[in-house]
């Protein structure tokens, strides 16, 4: 009977074009999003790439002025730009701290498109003034981008749907299903293995389009490292079908199908996230932007009018600067350096609030995130592509740092009144992004077999409550 | 027969148990989606008041001071939020809500709202517009994908014919059965959503015209989808296809459309990266705009030309301080080379909204998301109002302060004091975004593409159907 039945679902499905306008569909859809996504990761590399030029090329005139003014040579540049002053090499010399695309990169756009993926902290410049985000055209990210992520999450159930919301009620409806009573098989098994040939082809189907299509757009990944990211698809395609296969033994007919399908599509793709993240905004509301402005106001103006206190004050707290300070030398950079110092420790509580109610909310949902499989593979694609909220925070902390050791280590030629010199060059320090590595996957695929299983065992429960086959077709 | 086929659709509709959840759990959507919008709306115009009184005290209380370092010191532009945000919130979240008004440089927007959520609000937020935009469209799907199918499927098509009745009116009767509920939802919700903000305090520029003409976008936008779902239901024989091929013409128009063109857009006019920006403006700045004249080679012969003029030799002989009055000079230098920058973005800009016009043929939803974003004023043309207004007021803050600079002081007189009372003396930055009509001036072509939707999907319900 199992043979019977793959036959018969394959000519008929053959015959009425689906797996064909399938076929094509699904290669279209992931070439497009395969082609968008590769396309963005390739201008981050050369946006990130020109960034290095340019420092290279700077630092070139840079060491040529330096070596002029070590050998004697009048140059022509600015006095406050000549580089053997420390603040000039911090200020117009700073490093590129570049966060580069990871290999899957291209899955999901995810936070991608609101945030710069490399940024040049200067010595004198403070935290505060680090801006994270992208100029971009914000209606670009109103309307979301259409990346692999997008096909997966919303698009692929919606096909799913289409594919299987009549598999029990289309032989109701064409009268077959009093035929199909007389075979020696039970009506849930028999939807079962429908949808099994259903899910088979799908995944068939998908398999090959990634293969075409990574043959069709190289994107310099191999199929291993697409490992991860299938799983998660399987998951949530298995997930769908369950869903269908219970939907088709509950509901009735063919349009009552589809309705309740596209509902519950709706509940878990646009309803239950818009609520999470609602609720998490509610539960932890961000602090506000705006009034956090008038507090950095006013700790800076009270920085500015104490500065030469302040300075005072950092010399007794690091006596090593102190050694050589001769009082008749002290800058503009002296005193605006130390004061910045502590206008950056007094914001530190201000600044830290957003950063925590972020975690609080990341928090939160990933608690909440098991209610609906969207949310699950939405984060999942995130975090592999290194797209989510948690890597920018990442990103952030550590240009944070790389920021503070960028100072630290010109503020030594800076107190103690040393000029930066072409042996200094060599030991500027670097920053190295370091990616965060998402160990949740197996979690996430292992939960979405399981919401599946759910699925599949509430299908069988009504197999069950009606045994016989008769109220399926009188129903 | 109009009139009975109205009455008949309208009664099978409310005896619908589906039909009445689905009206149900719009009409809660709506109501928390609104609820939600008038909490935040009120919330964040207390904190812009607040924000913008104190940063407007801490300007004025400086205290005696160099005009330079005030210029420095700089003060912040705040964007209000508008009312009909209420119903359309719109790029709102992506830009940025405050600007830094300092001497040498124009500053982006800071602190958008994306910025601090995390990756789930990219799912979209719960507000009226996302109702608007998306549920009420797929409600109509659900309402009309069988009116003519059932009739089909149950025989009663037979019946239809034999009666003799025009197809038109049949096909009207039908429009009119999925017109009025959309209607009248839409217009409840238009009601009370006036009603809250004339009560809301200090409601600003909000004015019954404006939400009048949102609604008619609405009602346009709401009336193509259907008539592409009749026509859909029309031509098909099945209620499950009907329904299968509408629910496609859904995610076209309302996700995968949109979607495609933010790509395509971003991809053939891309802006630079702030980085490049940046480097962009500085790179003029050190060899001159465009090139030529470097500013440093350009104060050089400023300074000819005013000791020329003034017939003086020296630079202390001039009766105001020569030192800020280059500054002053400087500083509109650089705001040309900011304006030249930001042109060249406004371009790009320009360029992509042309492309998103010109998608619009395979989706009604662009041309009614601009419309209504627009005359909500919370689209991005509105933003760029708004911060070119604020770097107008940059420049005469600049002007005002060099202005004081140079008339109360001598040539190299850095040690310069101006009195604790000259802040009061420069007016306080007030925008107002722009007014209905010029809003409607600038998006004809928008109006027109959904007006053209609108007769299309009409020629195409009414006019290409001979016989059932």
């Amino acid at each position: 009977m199992y043979q019977f039945n793959f036959k018969y679902e394959l000519k008929s499905l053959l015959r009425n074009g689906w797996i064909q306008l399938m076929t094509l569909l699904l290669l279209g859809l992931f070439l497009f999003a395969f082609y968008n996504g590769n396309e963005k990761v390739d201008k981050r590399k050369n946006d990130i790439q020109a960034a290095f030029n340019e420092v290279k090329e700077s630092d070139q005139n840079m060491l040529l002025l330096l070596d002029s003014v070590q050998r004697g040579v009048e140059v022509s540049a600015s006095r406050w730009t000549i580089p053997t002053k420390p603040m000039a090499v911090g200020n117009y010399h700073p490093r590129v701290a570049a966060m580069n695309p990871g290999p899957l990169a291209f899955v999901a756009t995810g936070q991608s498109d609101l945030f710069s993926h490399y940024i040049k902290p200067k010595a004198s410049g403070d935290d505060m003034a680090l801006n994270f985000t992208e100029i971009s055209n914000p209606v670009q990210q109103l309307f979301g981008s259409f990346d692999l992520a997008f096909v997966i999450i919303y698009l692929l159930p919606l096909i799913i749907i289409a594919f299987t919301y009549n598999v029990l009620s289309s032989e109701k409806e064409s009268g077959t299903l009093r035929l199909l009573a007389s075979q020696p098989i039970s009506m849930r098994s028999w939807v079962l293995q429908k949808m099994g040939i259903r899910l088979f082809w799908v995944v068939l189907m998908i398999g090959v389009v990634l293969i075409l299509v990574s043959v069709i757009i190289p994107s310099g990944v191999n199929i291993g490292e697409l490992l991860p990211v299938s799983g998660v698809t399987l998951g949530y395609i298995f997930f769908w079908f369950a869903l269908a296969f219970a939907v088709n033994l509950w509901v009735g007919s063919s349009s009552k199908n589809a309705i309740a399908l596209i509902g519950l599509w709706l509940v878990f793709v646009l309803l239950i996230p818009s609520v999470l993240n609602q609720m998490g905004n509610a539960l932890y509301p961000m602090p506000s932007r705006t009034l956090m402005i008038n507090e950095m106001r006013s700790a800076k103006a009270e920085a500015t009018k104490k500065q030469d206190q302040i300075l005072d004050n950092f010399l007794r707290d690091h006596p090593e600067y102190a050694i050589n300070d001769p009082n008749q030398n002290r800058s503009f950079y002296h005193r605006y350096m130390a004061s910045q110092q502590l206008v950056r420790e007094e914001l530190q509580p201000v600044v830290g609030r957003f950063e925590r109610q972020l975690q609080n909310q990341q928090q939160w949902i990933s608690q909440l995130k098991w209610v609906s499989p969207a949310i699950i593979v939405q984060q999942e694609l995130n975090a592999l592509a290194g797209s989510s909220t948690k890597d920018y925070e990442n990103y952030r902390k550590q240009v944070t740092a790389f920021a503070e050791s960028w100072r630290q280590h010109l503020l030594p030629f800076l107190y103690n009144n040393k000029p930066f010199s072409t042996d200094d060059y060599e030991n500027l320090p670097e920053f190295q992004y370091q990616r965060l590595t998402s160990d949740t996957t197996l979690i996430s695929i292992i939960a979405l077999v399981l919401i599946a299983l759910i699925g599949v065992i509430l299908g069988f429960l009504k197999g069950i409550g009606s045994q016989s086959t008769e109220k399926f077709i009188t129903q | 027969m109009i009139q009975s086929t109205l009455i008949k659709e309208l009664r099978e509709l409310l005896r619908d148990g589906r039909v009445r959840i689905s009206f149900l759990i719009v009409l809660l959507l709506i109501a928390v989606a609104t609820w939600i919008s008038k909490t935040q709306y009120t919330i964040t115009n207390q904190q812009y008041q607040q924000a913008d009184n104190e940063e407007r005290a801490v300007w004025e209380n400086q205290g005696e001071k160099n005009p330079h370092s005030a210029a420095h010191y700089g003060t912040y532009a705040f964007k209000p939020k508008y009312p009909l945000s209420l119903v359309d919130q719109g790029v709102d979240k992506f830009t940025g809500t405050s600007i830094f008004l300092e001497a040498h440089k124009r500053n982006e927007a800071q602190f958008s709202k994306a910025a601090d959520q995390t990756g789930l609000a990219r799912f979209g937020d719960l507000t009226p517009d996302f109702v608007l935009l998306f549920i009420i469209p797929l409600l109509i799907v659900f309402l009309g994908y069988n009116a003519f199918t059932k009739e089909r499927e149950m025989g009663t098509l037979v019946l239809l014919k034999s009666q003799g009745t025009p197809i038109w009116k049949l096909i009207f009767g039908k429009w009119l059965a999925l017109f009025l509920p959309v209607f009248t939802i839409v217009f409840l919700l238009f009601i009370v959503a006036g009603i809250v903000l004339t009560n809301l305090e200090n409601y600003g520029v909000f004015n019954w015209d404006s939400l009048g003409m949102l609604f008619l976008v609405y009602m346009g936008y709401y009336i193509i989808f259907i008539n592409m779902v009749l026509f859909i239901s029309l031509k098909l024989k099945k209620s499950g296809i009907a329904l299968v091929v509408a629910l496609a013409t859904w995610i076209l128009a309302c996700l995968a459309v949109p979607k495609a063109a933010s790509n395509i857009a971003e991809s053939k006019h891309p802006y630079p990266t702030r980085q490049e920006f940046a480097s962009n403006i500085l790179q003029d700045q050190k060899e001159g705009l465009d090139g030529h004249d470097p500013w440093n080679k350009q104060a050089k012969l400023l300074e000819k030309k005013v000791l020329q003029e003034y017939k003086v030799d020296s630079l202390e002989q001039l009766p105001f301080n020569f030192d800020a009055y280059r500054m002053q000079k400087g500083e509109e230098h650089t705001a040309e080379i900011y304006l030249k920058h930001y042109k060249h973005l406004k371009t790009q800009f320009e360029e992509q909204s042309k492309l998103y016009r010109g998608l619009a043929v395979l989706s009604p939803f662009l041309p009614a998301r601009f419309m209504s974003m627009a005359i909500a004023n919370t689209d991005y043309a509105t933003h760029w109002h708004f911060a070119d207004a604020a770097e107008n007021y940059r420049v005469e803050l600049q002007a005002f302060l060099n202005g004081n600079f140079a008339e109360n002081s001598a040539y190299g007189e850095w040690s310069y004091r101006a009195n604790a009372d000259t802040w009061k003396n420069m007016p306080q930055f007030g925008y107002d975004p722009p007014e209905l009509g010029e809003t409607l001036a600038t998006n004809t072509s928008n109006l027109v593409i959904l007006s053209v939707w609108v007769l299309g999907t009409f020629l195409l319900l009414f006019f290409t159907t001979k016989k059932l």
